[in-house]
């Protein structure tokens, strides 16, 4: 038993990590039909740029993720200014040949700029704790904690605000909410600066939890991806759902049948979620 | 500028400062395919920086003679990414564009198995380094040598070892989809059950992985007398502090060849105090010869950074080159080079601790050996603390067995 859930602690620190990345991606893409490839890079620059003020500037650690928080927010609004608006009204490809090559783009920057060295941010948080038999290092713990708490702000920014309701409305209906007097032109400004800030949030933890270096960015996007379709395709409710979903089941699946296959392991579980329910776990049928 | 131009200005000005080229100097181009970005960079990056800085010494000291000529060095280095296509574009980018007729570098399997398929029909000599599959040197290509010996060479001796240390249920935690370490842990175990013990089981992580809390919740589950770790220094780095984290206290041997410095990226001292890795008695400083205390003082200086412990695998390389080529006569006949270099003993410039097999530094099979040792961390350094057994000559005639 505590094994089990030793298992399932494991793979929901993984699964907060991937369900942040979803938001992200799912609302991009519940809003403009956008598969933005270029988040998990800009993840992987917001992780880059917290290590190096760490590293290199000496900033507490609170003070860099918020700057980069920040810088986050305005470059995911230049993505959208300068990348997607432009090619808004035209044919969808275009949008996916932007984002491929946005994503060439970010990881080339973040090599010329950071190296191939693989990096770990630094946090001094050391300790483990023990809770009935459940391991759960400091830190750890911490990114369980602030994935949760990014995961009910970004549910009541969505549920509560006017700018949520806005945002869900442009996402159920773009030419209902334009009659309905939304402003749709800054609603995907505001939506590319939530995605990319959560993306850097993503970026952060695992730069501390694991490590940040190239590459790391796609395999993040590839799972991101996995987890919106597990949840249902623009869902929020499915992009957590499913991202802790995925983080357990890869977690099990390299516990109780074969590490060597836990990534197919966890792909099987999903095909066999849509099988079932081809909208995926929350998505609209 | 790319790496290339930057290695070949660097030799030139190098040069050209300390005087050594003259009128009548001729300059031969040595080719590197190795990882210099990417996950394997960390292997690739030091060994090109290492050939570098052997034609930068040979250069200061004269240069090599063949014949009545004096040629000086040129390295012309190109990433492969560690990656089997790319390193095969490297390699035919050096062959057929540059004419390089020399090829040093070679720190990962994939990559050089690639290559080592076709060298043989090639006007080239292929010098491997870190490289550690054992098939590299079991297809009987005249002119193809390595410096590093195969895993399994290790391995056998890695298990004798913790044998002794009295673990009878040890858990695997490995890359295991990589030839070279899966053939690390099958002499390992061999070994470990020649005195009753066992392996319990085999957790595998990719390259990319870096969260092994699964595999280590489940090994903690198993209650093992030890832990053995083989893979790429950065997951396995991980594996250790994870382990620590999840309170796994037993000991915990490994198979990785990270430096100090690479280990401490990612886990503390303190986590890593008592570690084992069992590999060839590679460069650590408090094991070194005075050849590889000069060598870790000077690259160092030269690069900024302390050399990773496989480094000196190319580093021998080029000294091993430079001996080959004066005692062949010739830069032209690559034939009589690869003759050459399994031909010479073991020359007093290389860092590494080889075991000669019949005098020679290379055995029929190109196949070089070096002493394996037992490292422990300790206080934040990889202190060596006894030799592995090694028996480089009968090695190599099991070597000489395998088709």
């Amino acid at each position: 038993m505590i094994e089990i859930l030793q298992q399932i602690v494991n793979g929901v620190a993984i699964g907060g990590v991937y369900v942040l990345i979803a938001l992200g991606l799912t609302t991009v893409f519940g809003i403009l039909g956008i598969a933005h490839f270029a988040h998990g890079s800009v993840s992987m620059f917001g992780g880059y740029l917290t290590f190096f003020m760490v590293t290199a500037w000496g900033f507490p650690l609170l003070l860099a993720i918020l700057i980069a928080l920040i810088v986050g927010f305005l470059l995911g609004m230049l993505i959208e200014l300068l990348a997607y608006r432009p090619v808004r009204n035209a044919n969808h490809i275009n949008a996916f040949i932007v984002a491929l090559g946005l994503t060439m783009m970010v990881e080339g920057l973040n090599l010329q700029f950071f190296g191939h060295e693989q990096v770990v941010i630094p946090t001094n948080l050391a300790r483990v704790f023990d809770i009935g038999g459940v391991t759960i290092p400091e830190l750890r713990l911490y990114v369980i904690i602030a994935a949760a708490l990014l995961i009910i702000a970004m549910t009541l920014f969505v549920e509560k605000t006017k700018t949520g309701q806005a945002i869900r409305a442009v996402a159920e209906n773009r030419d209902a909410a334009i009659l309905m007097g939304v402003n749709v032109k800054t609603i995907p400004l505001v939506v590319f600066a939530i995605s990319t800030a959560l993306g850097v949030c993503a970026g952060v933890m695992v730069g501390s939890l694991f490590a940040i270096a190239p590459g790391i960015g796609e395999w993040l996007v590839v799972k991101g991806f996995a987890v919106l379709i597990l949840g249902g395709l623009g869902s929020i409710p499915g992009a957590i759902v499913g991202g802790l979903v995925l983080g357990v089941t890869e977690a099990l699946a390299a516990g109780f049948i074969s590490s060597a296959y836990k990534d197919v392991i966890a792909f099987v579980v999903m095909i066999a979620v849509l099988l079932l329910r081809p909208q995926g776990l929350m998505g609209k049928a | 500028m790319t790496r290339h131009m930057k290695f070949t200005t660097l030799t030139a000005m190098l040069a050209l400062a300390g005087g050594a080229v003259t009128a009548a100097d001729k300059t031969l181009d040595i080719g590197v395919s190795d990882a210099l970005t990417g996950g394997a960079a960390v292997y690739g990056l030091p060994q090109a920086n290492a050939v570098q800085m052997a034609a930068e010494e040979i250069n200061a000291a004269g240069g090599i003679k063949v014949g009545e000529d004096t040629y000086m060095l040129n390295v012309i280095a190109y990433d492969d990414k560690a990656n089997p296509t790319e390193a095969t574009n490297a390699v035919r980018k050096l062959i057929d564009r540059d004419g390089v007729k020399f090829i040093l570098g070679f720190c990962c399997s994939g990559a050089t198995g690639a290559v080592a398929s076709f060298i043989a029909n090639e006007d080239a000599v292929m010098l491997v380094g870190n490289a550690a599959e054992r098939s590299i040197t079991t297809r009987e290509i005249s002119n193809l040598v390595r410096t590093r010996p195969p895993a399994d060479y290790t391995g056998a001796a890695a298990g004798t070892f913790v044998a002794q240390k009295g673990h009878k249920k040890v858990a695997v935690l490995g890359a295991l989809d990589v030839g070279f370490y899966a053939s690390y842990v099958d002499a390992f175990e061999t070994e470990l059950k020649k005195t009753g013990g066992e392996i319990i089981t085999r957790e595998s992580f990719g390259l990319k992985d870096r969260d092994m809390s699964p595999q280590l919740t489940k090994i903690r589950e198993l209650q093992p007398d030890a832990i053995l770790v083989v893979g790429y220094v950065e997951p396995a780095a991980f594996i250790y502090r994870q382990a620590i984290e999840l309170g796994i206290d037993v000991p915990r041997y490994g198979f990785t060849s990270g430096s100090e410095e690479q280990f401490l990226r990612v886990a503390t001292s303190e986590q890593m105090e008592g570690v084992w890795d069992l590999r060839p008695t590679e460069l650590t400083l408090l094991s070194a010869s005075d050849n590889g205390i000069a060598y870790h003082a000077n690259y160092s200086e030269k690069f900024g950074i302390a050399p990773s412990p496989s480094s000196p695998y190319a580093y021998d390389q080029t000294y091993a080159l430079k001996h080959a080529l004066e005692a062949a006569g010739t830069v032209e006949d690559t034939a009589a080079v690869a003759a050459a270099l399994r031909e010479m003993p073991i020359p007093a410039e290389v860092v590494m601790q080889y075991l000669p097999v019949d005098g020679k530094m290379f055995d029929v099979n190109g196949q070089a050996y070096t002493s394996n040792g037992a490292f422990q961390w300790q206080s934040g350094n990889w202190v060596f603390v006894q030799d592995l057994p090694s028996d480089a000559a009968a090695y190599s005639a099991f070597l000489s067995t395998i088709d």
